[in-house]
C-alpha cells in the first residue's frame, strides 16, 4: 500500500491544484506541494527502511504473479534510496522556488508533483511496459516544465529540441518492449529474465535480443545523455527553470542510468555485453568535461559537467559486477546532492543579478557569503573532496573496474572529475575572489563561437529580492551537506543493495515469489589508501584548472593570432569544432542519434 | 553542420538502425502461428472476472496502472498547453491585438446540419462512453467523440457561440478532477468485481479525454484565430 501511495498522493494532489489552483492564494499553494513532496520523501524513506527486511512489493489490482497479467511495483534497496533521492530533490526545488519566483501559478506546482509521481513510478515499476508509459509521462512533463517561461524564442528552441530527441529515443525504446515482448508473450521485467534464462547457453542468443537491447536502451540512453544522444541536455538546462534543473541534473538525467542497468540485470545478464554502454559513457565523460571548461555560462557549465558525471555513472554500471554498482550508487547519491546545491546557487546568482555568466558577475558574488561557500565545497565535492559521495564512489568504483582490469577508468574519472570541478572552481574564483569587471572591451577576448550563450538571461523573477532568504539558502545548503555525508553510509547496506540489484533471480524471487534474498556482498570501503589519493591527485588538478582558466579569463588582449603558438591555434580550432558540433540544429541532433543507435548495435553485437 | 554532412550521416546511422530492426524481427515468431501467450491469458482471466469485455478488462484491470500513465500523460499535455500557450497570449493582448469575430458567412445548409448534428453526435459520444463496459468503445473513444463534438458548432461558422459553449478555466478544472477521480476509482476498486468499476472508470476517463481535447484544440484555436494583430485580408480561415 505504501508503494501505490508513493505514486498516487502526489497525482491527486497535481489534479487539486490543477482543478482548483486558480483560486487558491499562492502560499496555499506552496504549502499544499511542499507538504505533499515532504509526505512523499517521508513515503519513500520509510520504503527504503523497510526494502531490506522485508519485501516491498505490491500487484497491483490483484493480480498475482501466478495470473500472468498485472503490473508489479517492487522497491529493492537501491530503486527505493533512487526515488528517495527524487522525492528530496523535489522538495528542495519546491522549496527555492517559493520565494524564487514572485509570480507562478499553481500549473507549476502540478506539474512538479507529477515530475514527482511519475519518477517514484518508473523506479518501482516492474513491468517493461509501463516503465515506458512513466518514461514518457515523466518527458512530457519536463518538456513542459523546461518550455515554462514560453515567451522567451530560445526557451521554446530548447524545450522543443529537449522534445524530439526525446521522443525519437522513447520510439526506439518501445520498438524494443515489442520485440522482446513478441519473443516472449511477457512484459514482467522478472517474467521475461525467467523466460529468457538459458537463452545464452546453447551459442549465441541471437539478433533478436541484441536489437531488443539496444532499442530499449536508447530511449534510457538519450535521457542519461551519453554521447551522441547528449546534445538535447544543455540546451534544455539553458533555458528550463533553475528549480527544475535541479531535478534534471540531480534525478532525471541518472533515472536514465537506471533504465539501463534495471533492464540489463533483471531481463539480459549474460545475454549481451554492456562494451557499448562503456565506450558511449567514456566518451560522454570526456566530451561532457571539455565541454563543460568552456563554459561561462554557469548552468550550461553545470549542465556539461553533468553529461560527463552521467557518462562515468555509466560506465560504473557498464562494468558489470555489484561492487562497481555499488560505488556508481554512492556516486549518484553524491552527485544528487552537490550538483542540486550548485544549481540552487545558480539560481541564487540568476535571481539577483539576472544574468549566470560569469564574465559579468565577477567579483560580485562578494555579498552573497553562503553562496559563495556552496559553490566553493559543491566544487571540490566534485573533484571527490572526502567524505563526499562522490569520493566515495570514485573510490569504490575504481577499486571494483581495476579488478576487472579496466585500468583506464582511473585517468579517465580523475580527469572528469578534475575539469568539472576545475570549471565549477573557477567561477567561484572569478564571481566570489576576482575584482569587480573593470568595462574595458579588450579584457573580456575575442568574440568566440559561444559568444551568444554569453547573453544576458531572461530574468526568471521580475522582482530582484533585496537579499536571499533562508528558504533560497536553507535548501542549498541541505543538500550539499547531504552529498557531503553520503560517503559516510556505511558499506555494508550498500554492497547488499547492490547485489541484491545485480541479480536477475533475486530480483525474480522478490518480484514473482515475494521472496527476500539476502545476498552477503563485501562491503563497500570508500576509505582506501588508493582512494584518497585519488581524491588528492583529482583535488590538485582541479586547482591547477581553475587557476588556469582564471589566468586565461583574465589576460587582457590575447596576442595577435599570427603570433600564437600553434598549439593555441590547434585548441581554438578544436573549441570551435566543438562548438559547431552543438550546433541547436535539432537535425543535427537526430542525425547524431540515429548514428548512435548503429554504434550501439556494432559494439553489442557478438560477431 | 552542413545539410550534406547532416543526411551523410543520418543515412549511415538509419542504414545501422534498419539492419539492426531487421535483424531483431527475424527473431520473431512467424507471422499468424497459433502461439499468443499473453493474449491467452488476458482473455483467460477476463472471463474468469466475468468482464463482458476483455478489452475493458485489460484497460481498466489488469493494466489499470498503465491506462493511469496514461491518462496521466493526457492530463499533462493539456496542462501544459494551458501554460506555454496562456503567456504569449497575455502579450500579445497587451500589444493592442486587434481581432474581431463574429458568425461566418457560411452556407445555411451548412449552419443548420452542425447545429442538428452536434445534439446527435454528444449523444452517440455518451454511448460510446457509457456503452464500453459491454461493446467495442469505452472511454478514450467516446471521450475524442465528445470532445471533438462541439467543434461542430466551428465548421458551422459560429467561433463566438463555440467559445461561449467551452469556458476553459471550467473545462481545466473538470479535467484535473476527472484524473482524479480515476486514481482514486483505480485504488479504492483494486480488486473488486470488474462489472461494476468498468462503467465508473469509463466514465472518468471519458470525461477527462473530451475535456483535454477540448482544452488542446481550445488553445490552439485561440493561437491560430484570436493572436493576430492584423488578419490578412481574405483569409478563408479566418471568421469574419
Amino acid at each position: 500500500m505504501i508503494l501505490q501511495a508513493t505514486v498516487a498522493l502526489p497525482v491527486l494532489v497535481a489534479a487539486l491544484l490543477a482543478a482548483t489552483g486558480r483560486r487558491l492564494p499562492r502560499p496555499a499553494v506552496d504549502v499544499t506541494a511542499l507538504a505533499t513532496a515532504a509526505a512523499v520523501t517521508a513515503l519513500t524513506a520509510l520504503t527504503l527502511a523497510r526494502a531490506p527486511h522485508r519485501p516491498q512489493v505490491t500487484w497491483l489490482g490483484g493480480w498475482g504473479p501466478g495470473t500472468g497479467v498485472g503490473i508489479p511495483l517492487a522497491a529493492d534497496p537501491l530503486a527505493a534510496a533512487l526515488a528517495c533521492v527524487a522525492a528530496a530533490l523535489t522538495l528542495a526545488a519546491l522549496a527555492f522556488s517559493w520565494r524564487y519566483f514572485t509570480e507562478i501559478q499553481a500549473v507549476f506546482h502540478a506539474l512538479i508533483l507529477l515530475f514527482l509521481a511519475s519518477m517514484c513510478a518508473f523506479v518501482y515499476t516492474g513491468d517493461l511496459f509501463d516503465a515506458f508509459v512513466f518514461f514518457e509521462l515523466m518527458s512530457v512533463v519536463a518538456f513542459a516544465l523546461t518550455g515554462y517561461r514560453s515567451e522567451e524564442p530560445a526557451t521554446v528552441h530548447g524545450a522543443l529540441n529537449f522534445g524530439i530527441v526525446q521522443s525519437l529515443g522513447a520510439y526506439l525504446t518501445l520498438a524494443g518492449i515489442a520485440l522482446v515482448y513478441g519473443r516472449t508473450g511477457q512484459l514482467g521485467l522478472a517474467a521475461i529474465g525467467r523466460h529468457l534464462t538459458g537463452t545464452g547457453a546453447h551459442g549465441r542468443p541471437g539478433a533478436l535480443i541484441t536489437a531488443a537491447f539496444v532499442l530499449i536502451c536508447t530511449g534510457y540512453l538519450v535521457k542519461a545523455a551519453a554521447v551522441p544522444f547528449h546534445f538535447w541536455l544543455a540546451d534544455a538546462h539553458a533555458v528550463a527553470p533553475t528549480p527544475v534543473c535541479v531535478l534534471f541534473s540531480g534525478v532525471m538525467v541518472e533515472l536514465g542510468v537506471y533504465g539501463v542497468a534495471r533492464t540489463y540485470w533483471a531481463v539480459f545478464p549474460g545475454l549481451v555485453p554492456l562494451r557499448a554502454v562503456a565506450v558511449l559513457g567514456a566518451a560522454a565523460a570526456i566530451l561532457g568535461a571539455v565541454m563543460c571548461v568552456l563554459q561561462h555560462h554557469v548552468k550550461r557549465l553545470l549542465a556539461y559537467s553533468t553529461i560527463s558525471h552521467a557518462g562515468l555513472l555509466l560506465v560504473g554500471v557498464a562494468a558489470g559486477t555489484p561492487a562497481a554498482l555499488s560505488g556508481t550508487a554512492y556516486y549518484l547519491a553524491g552527485h544528487a546532492g552537490v550538483k542540486g546545491a550548485l544549481f540552487l546557487a545558480a539560481g541564487a546568482l540568476l535571481n539577483r543579478y539576472q544574468t549566470v555568466d560569469a564574465r559579468d558577475l565577477r567579483g560580485r558574488g562578494r555579498v552573497m557569503p553562503v553562496t559563495g561557500a556552496v559553490v566553493l565545497i559543491g566544487a571540490l565535492c566534485l573533484a571527490g573532496l572526502p567524505p563526499s559521495g562522490l569520493f566515495a564512489g570514485h573510490s569504490v568504483t575504481e577499486h571494483a573496474v581495476l579488478e576487472r582490469g579496466w585500468w583506464w577508468f582511473t585517468p579517465l574519472s580523475i580527469a572528469a572529475g578534475a575539469v568539472t570541478a576545475g570549471a565549477v572552481l573557477r567561477v567561484w574564483l572569478v564571481v566570489w575572489r576576482g575584482m569587480p569587471l573593470r568595462r574595458d572591451p579588450g579584457e573580456t577576448g575575442p568574440p568566440e563561437a559561444g559568444a551568444q550563450e554569453g547573453e544576458h538571461e531572461g530574468p526568471e523573477t521580475p522582482g530582484i529580492l533585496a537579499s536571499l532568504p533562508w528558504v533560497m539558502v536553507a535548501p542549498a545548503v541541505a543538500l550539499l551537506a547531504a552529498g557531503l555525508a553520503v560517503g559516510l553510509l556505511p558499506g555494508g547496506p550498500v554492497a547488499d543493495a547492490a547485489a541484491l540489484f545485480a541479480d536477475r533471480d533475486a530480483y525474480a524471487a522478490l518480484v514473482l515469489d515475494g521472496h527476500l534474498t539476502r545476498p552477503h556482498a563485501p562491503p563497500a570501503e570508500p576509505w582506501t589508501p588508493a582512494g584518497l589519493a585519488g581524491s588528492a591527485v583529482t583535488l590538485l588538478l582541479a586547482v591547477a584548472v581553475a587557476a588556469a582558466g582564471v589566468r586565461r579569463a583574465a589576460r587582457t588582449r590575447p596576442a595577435a593570432p599570427a603570433a600564437r603558438a600553434p598549439l593555441a591555434r590547434a585548441v581554438g580550432a578544436a573549441t570551435r569544432r566543438l562548438h559547431e558540433l552543438h550546433s541547436g540544429h535539432v537535425g543535427d541532433y537526430a542525425a547524431w542519434l540515429t548514428a548512435g543507435v548503429a554504434v550501439l548495435a556494432l559494439l553489442t553485437t557478438r560477431f | 553542420m552542413r545539410p550534406r554532412t547532416r543526411v551523410t550521416l543520418f543515412a549511415a546511422g538509419a542504414a545501422g538502425t534498419a539492419a539492426l530492426f531487421t535483424g531483431g524481427t527475424l527473431g520473431l515468431p512467424a507471422f499468424g502461428g497459433s502461439l499468443h501467450p499473453y493474449a491467452d491469458r488476458a482473455v483467460h482471466h477476463a472471463v474468469l472476472r466475468g468482464t463482458p469485455n476483455v478489452v475493458s478488462s485489460v484497460n481498466f484491470d489488469q493494466r489499470a496502472f498503465d491506462t493511469l500513465g496514461e491518462e496521466l500523460i493526457l492530463l499533462s499535455a493539456a496542462i501544459a498547453a494551458v501554460a506555454l500557450l496562456r503567456v504569449v497570449r497575455s502579450e500579445d493582448e497587451r500589444g493592442g491585438a486587434t481581432h474581431r469575430h463574429g458568425p461566418a458567412e457560411v452556407s445555411d445548409a451548412l449552419r443548420i446540419v452542425g447545429h442538428l448534428l452536434l445534439p446527435l453526435t454528444l449523444l452517440t459520444g455518451v454511448y460510446i462512453v457509457a456503452h464500453g463496459a459491454q461493446s467495442p468503445g469505452g472511454g478514450f473513444q467516446g471521450g475524442v467523440i465528445l470532445g471533438t463534438a462541439i467543434h461542430l458548432l466551428y465548421l458551422a461558422g459560429d467561433y463566438p457561440a463555440l467559445q461561449r459553449l467551452r469556458p476553459i478555466p471550467v473545462f481545466e478544472s473538470t479535467e484535473a478532477v476527472a484524473a482524479a477521480a480515476f486514481v482514486l476509482l483505480a485504488l479504492a476498486a483494486a480488486g473488486a468485481s470488474p462489472a461494476g468499476r468498468v462503467p465508473a472508470l469509463n466514465t472518468a476517463v471519458g470525461v477527462e479525454v473530451g475535456c483535454a481535447l477540448v482544452l488542446l484544440l481550445g488553445k490552439f484555436f485561440e493561437q491560430a484565430l484570436l493572436i493576430r494583430e492584423h488578419p490578412p485580408a481574405g483569409d478563408p480561415r479566418e471568421p469574419a
